[in-house]
C-alpha cells in the first residue's frame, strides 16, 4: 500500500469539502491528512488529500473525484509522479 | 420584468422540455404549485399518491422518453420520501430532476417544522445537488440541473429551493450564471482494440444500459454481425436487440440464460459496452476473467477497472466509440464459434405447458403485446422470469429497477411510462410482495385513466427470498410467508380499477381478449409458492457453478 496525494482545484463555496470527504467515505478509503486553502482566485480552492492505496485504488479515486461538478482539476501525486 | 422564484421554476421547466411533471404539493412548495395552477396549458402535472412513487413515475417517464423526468415534492417528509426514488435513478443512470421546497431562508438550520437537510441526505445518491440561496441563482441552477442530469452518464440532480426564494423576485438582467466544471473525455486510440478483436477466436459482446441510453442498437448489431460475436446483456441492456435476433443470447449473470453462461465460459474476448460489471452480472470477480481478455467501453471512466480490470479501456459514448470502431474494423468470420453459440442457444428454448406457470403466464401476456408496449416490473422472482421469458423487441420498453432492486418501483414506473408512451396499454408484472409496497398508487392510475394491465404473480410468499431460504438456509422460511387475506380483485374495484382472479390459462386468455382502454386492470394470478427462478449462479460463484435444476 503506497501513500499518495490527490491535489484538487475545486469551487470555493460551502459544502464542497463535504462532497469530497464523503466520496472517500462512500468508497471506503481513509484520509490520512488534508489541507484546504483559498487560491488567489477567490472562487477556487486547492485541496491536498493524503491517503494510502495501490495503483488501482489511486486511479479509481482520481476518476471518481473527476466526476464531481465542483472539481475543476485532479492531479495524482505518487511515487512515480513525484 | 421582475419574476418570482416560482415563476422562474416554471419558465425553466418549459425551456428544458419538461411538459409533464410528477409530484405532490405541500407547505414549502405552495408558490410553485400556485404557478402550476396558472400554467396548466404548458405543464401537465401528474398528482401522485406518494412522493416515492412520483419519483419512480418520473424515472419511468425518463426511461421511455430518454429526457429527464421531473418530480416535485415539499420539504421534510416530502423530500425524504423521494430518497429511494432518487437512489433508484442513480444506480440505473436515469436522468431525473428532483425539485424540493424547503423552509424559508431565515428558518433554515433551526430544526423548523418540516425542515430536513435534503442536499446533505441525498449527496451520495445524486450526480449533483443544489441548495439555492439566492433567487438570482435559480435560473442558472435549474438549467445546469437539466444539463447535468442528461449529459454524459445520465443521473439524478436535486434542487432544493427554500420557500422564501420561491417568492423572492428579481429581474432577468440580474440572473447569475452557474459555473460547473465538465471534464472532457480522453481521445480514443483504437489500435489495441482492433488488434485484440482480430486475434480473438471466440469473441462475446456483453452489452448494457449504456447502449440503450446512447441509442446504439444499430451499431451493436453491426458489430456483432461483423465479427460473428454473440451478444449477452446485463438487465439494464436487455432491450437493445430484439429477442428473436439469432445472435442475442439474452441476459447474463445470476439468473441469466444457460446459453450466456455456457458461451461466457468458453469465450476468449469480452467486448463490454456500457456496462459496469455489477456483482449480479459477474458473480465471483476473481474467477470472472479466467482465460479472457476484456475490452471495456463506458462513458464513465470511473467504471473502467472498478469491478474488474480491463485489458483495453475506451472511455466515451458507446455510440460514438462504436461508430469510430466500425469504420476501421474488418469483417472476421468464426463459423465454428457461431455454430457452437447457436447450439447453446437452442438449449434455452422452453417447452410450453398448459398450466398457469410463470413461463406460460409471461408468454401469454406477451402474445397480446405489440413491439412498442412498455413493460414495467417490480423486484423479485417475477422480475427475473420477465427478463428470461418476455420477448422484448424495442429499446426503452423495459422499466425495471436494476441496481437498487427497489420493491414497489413498478407501479409508479408503469404510470410514468404509460404517460410517456402516449397512454397506450402498458403492462406491469409484479408480485404480491412488491405490489403491497406501492398499491395505493392505483388511485393515480385510475384518476389518470391509464390503461395499465397489472399482472400480479401471487404466490403468497416473498418468492425470491423464499427460494434462497430453500437453497441456502435449510428451508427456514423466516417471515417470507405472507399469509395475507388481501382480495386483490376487491381491492382493485375499491380503487375504481377493474380486477380479475386468474387460476388457469383459459381465464387469462379470456381476461386479455379485451385490453383496457382507460382504466387499470388488475390480474390476480394464482401461482405455486415453490416455483424457482432457474438457472442460477449461486452468490459468489462463477458460470461453472451454474444450477439448472432443482435437486
Amino acid at each position: 500500500m503506497e501513500r499518495f496525494i490527490v491535489e484538487l482545484v475545486v469551487a470555493n463555496h460551502c459544502g464542497v469539502l463535504n462532497r469530497i470527504t464523503s466520496l472517500y467515505a462512500k468508497r471506503k478509503y481513509n484520509i490520512d491528512s488534508l489541507t484546504v486553502h483559498e487560491t488567489r482566485d477567490p472562487t477556487l480552492s486547492v485541496m491536498r488529500i493524503v491517503s494510502c492505496g495501490d495503483s488501482s485504488i489511486q486511479q479509481q479515486m482520481a476518476r471518481q473525484l473527476r466526476k464531481l461538478f465542483d472539481v475543476k482539476t485532479v492531479v495524482l501525486l505518487n511515487n512515480s509522479t513525484l | 420584468m421582475k419574476k418570482s422564484g416560482a415563476a422562474i421554476v416554471i419558465e425553466a421547466l418549459c425551456r428544458n422540455g419538461a411538459d409533464t411533471v410528477f409530484g405532490y404539493p405541500g407547505g414549502a412548495v405552495l408558490p410553485i404549485y400556485d404557478e402550476l395552477y396558472q400554467n396548466t396549458h404548458r405543464i401537465n402535472h401528474v398528482l401522485c399518491a406518494h412522493e416515492q412513487n412520483a419519483a419512480h413515475a418520473a424515472d419511468g417517464y425518463a426511461r421511455v422518453t430518454g429526457k429527464p423526468g421531473v418530480v416535485i415534492a415539499t420539504s421534510g417528509p416530502g423530500a425524504t420520501n423521494l430518497v429511494t426514488g432518487i437512489a433508484n435513478a442513480y444506480l440505473d443512470s436515469v436522468p431525473l430532476v428532483a425539485i424540493t421546497g424547503n423552509v424559508a431562508v431565515p428558518l433554515l438550520g433551526r430544526d423548523s417544522f418540516q425542515e430536513v437537510d435534503i442536499t446533505g441526505i441525498t449527496q451520495e445518491i445524486v450526480k449533483h445537488n443544489f441548495a439555492v440561496s439566492d433567487v438570482k441563482d435559480l435560473n442558472g441552477i435549474l438549467d445546469a440541473a437539466f444539463k447535468i442530469a442528461s449529459s454524459g452518464r445520465p443521473g439524478p440532480v436535486l434542487v432544493d429551493i427554500p420557500k422564501s426564494i420561491q417568492t423572492d423576485v428579481c429581474e432577468e438582467s440580474q440572473y447569475t450564471l452557474q459555473e460547473l466544471f465538465f471534464n472532457d473525455l480522453p481521445e480514443l486510440d483504437l489500435t489495441e482494440t482492433l488488434s485484440l478483436i482480430s486475434s480473438a477466436e471466440r469473441p462475446l459482446i456483453y452489452s448494457g444500459g449504456g447502449v440503450v441510453s446512447a441509442g446504439a442498437s444499430y451499431e451493436l448489431l453491426t458489430l456483432a454481425k461483423r465479427i460473428s460475436a454473440p451478444v449477452t446483456f446485463s438487465m439494464m441492456g436487455l432491450t437493445a436487440l430484439p429477442a428473436d435476433e439469432p445472435l442475442n443470447l439474452g441476459m447474463c449473470g445470476m439468473h441469466g440464460t444457460g446459453s450466456s453462461a455456457n458461451v461466457f465460459s468458453k469465450c476468449d474476448l469480452v467486448i463490454a459496452l456500457g456496462v459496469r460489471f455489477s456483482d449480479r452480472a459477474t458473480g465471483n470477480t476473481a474467477k470472472y476473467k479466467e482465460g479472457k481478455k476484456i475490452i471495456h467501453v463506458d462513458i464513465d471512466c470511473a467504471e473502467i477497472n472498478k469491478n474488474t480490470s480491463a485489458d483495453v479501456e475506451l472511455c466515451g459514448n458507446v455510440k460514438t466509440v462504436l461508430q469510430q470502431l466500425l469504420q476501421k474494423l474488418p469483417r472476421t468470420a468464426h463459423p465454428e464459434w457461431e455454430k457452437e453459440c447457436a447450439e447453446a442457444k437452442k438449449l434455452d428454448d422452453l417447452p410450453m405447458s398448459d398450466k398457469l406457470v410463470p413461463v406460460t403466464l409471461l408468454r401469454k401476456v406477451a402474445s397480446h403485446c405489440s413491439a412498442d408496449t412498455v413493460v414495467a416490473t417490480d423486484v423479485g422472482q417475477h422480475q427475473m422470469w420477465t427478463m428470461q421469458y418476455f420477448p422484448f423487441r424495442t429499446p426503452r420498453t423495459l422499466l425495471t429497477s436494476g441496481g437498487l432492486g427497489t420493491m414497489g418501483f413498478g407501479l409508479g414506473a408503469a404510470i410514468g411510462g404509460c404517460i410517456a408512451n402516449d397512454r397506450k396499454p402498458t403492462v406491469l408484472f409484479t408480485g404480491d410482495g412488491s405490489f403491497g409496497m406501492s398499491l395505493h398508487e392505483l388511485a393515480t392510475a385510475v384518476s389518470q385513466k391509464l390503461p395499465l394491465v397489472i399482472v400480479i404473480f401471487n404466490n403468497g410468499v416473498l418468492g425470491m427470498v423464499r427460494q434462497w431460504q430453500t437453497m441456502f438456509y435449510q428451508k427456514h422460511y423466516s417471515h417470507t410467508t405472507l399469509n395475507r387475506k388481501t382480495d386483490f380483485v376487491a381491492l382493485a374495484k375499491a380503487f375504481g380499477a377493474d380486477g380479475r382472479k386468474i387460476t388457469c390459462l383459459s381465464e387469462l386468455e379470456n381476461a386479455l381478449q379485451k385490453l383496457p382502454v382507460d382504466t387499470p386492470l388488475v390480474l390476480d394470478c394464482q401461482l405455486d409458492m415453490d416455483e424457482f427462478v432457474l438457472p442460477m449462479i449461486p452468490p459468489g460463484g462463477s458460470v461453472k457453478d451454474l444450477i439448472t435444476q432443482r435437486n
